[in-house]
């Protein structure tokens, strides 16, 4: 495994491409950072869409560093709700508890997941939620 | 019971995102769609539930240098200024206004992973 080379990486066959690394990276974050505040989350989808397949990023380094891009949006997202006395923390205390549990399992049983087949059956979960959203 | 199905929501939702499997849709679809909490309130729960979660994913990210400092630096500052406008108008705004625009989101991140190629690991190694 190659470690990120100082954090740049070249993209190939790219040359002429008018737009920098540090551009496309700005207008991704912009637009993760809008859709994450809008919706409460998600923004990792379209960042790392775009870190993968528009900058070139890794894989890995582009799902890590993406937790990492969302970290300071949702803390952002959350002082706006607390000042618009919109924050329910009683409510969250239950999923935050088995979030955590939830987190300390997972890690316990990675591995030997067939993750495939899991994101094709989240993929569908996600398509049903937007036929109840939009019909 | 009340604290059963959404504390046993969050553990599946967890288990599943430690995997890297879609955690924070899939924690705020079940709050609406089954649990019936109220958009904006499930909004700002996902929110709060993302950060102790993703918090220990990034030491143990930090620590394997996945982290890539340039996007980093590159994505944050006005990431965060357009996070901030979204959230304002997401609280602002009537929620049912967010309700199709939400559904084209879930339409594509859900296209989106099915029609995913399997990972590149060439890219990674």
């Amino acid at each position: 495994m190659q470690p990120p080379s100082g954090g740049r990486y070249i993209p190939s066959g790219k040359a002429g491409c008018s737009m920098t690394e540090k551009g496309k990276y700005r207008i991704a974050g912009a637009l993760a950072g809008t859709v994450n505040g809008l919706f409460g989350g998600g923004g990792g989808v379209p960042l790392v869409f775009l870190l993968r397949t528009w900058a070139n990023v890794p894989d890995k380094t582009a799902l890590a560093t993406c937790v990492a891009v969302i970290f300071p949006f949702c803390l952002a997202s959350l002082l706006v709700y607390a000042l618009c006395g919109a924050l329910p923390l009683r409510e969250a205390l239950p999923y935050l508890f088995g979030g955590l549990v939830g987190g300390w399992i997972g890690g316990k049983l990675f591995k030997n997941v067939p993750n495939t087949w899991l994101k094709r059956i989240f993929a569908l979960f996600l398509l049903y939620g937007a036929a109840r959203y939009l019909l | 019971m009340e604290w059963f199905f959404p504390a046993l929501c969050g553990l599946v939702t967890g288990i599943l995102s430690s995997w890297g499997v879609g955690g924070g849709t899939l924690l705020l679809l079940c709050m609406t769609l089954f649990f019936g909490v109220e958009q904006r309130t499930a909004q700002a729960i996902n929110l709060l539930y993302f950060l102790p979660t993703a918090g220990i994913s990034l030491l143990a990210h930090r620590k394997n240098g996945y982290l890539d400092r340039t996007v980093l630096r590159a994505a944050v500052p006005l990431g965060t200024l357009c996070a901030l406008a979204a959230a304002f108008l997401a609280t602002t705004l009537d929620s049912s206004l967010l309700r199709k625009p939400f559904g084209l989101f879930l339409l594509y991140a859900g296209a989106s992973i099915l029609l995913e190629k399997p990972e590149n690991k060439n890219k990674a190694l």
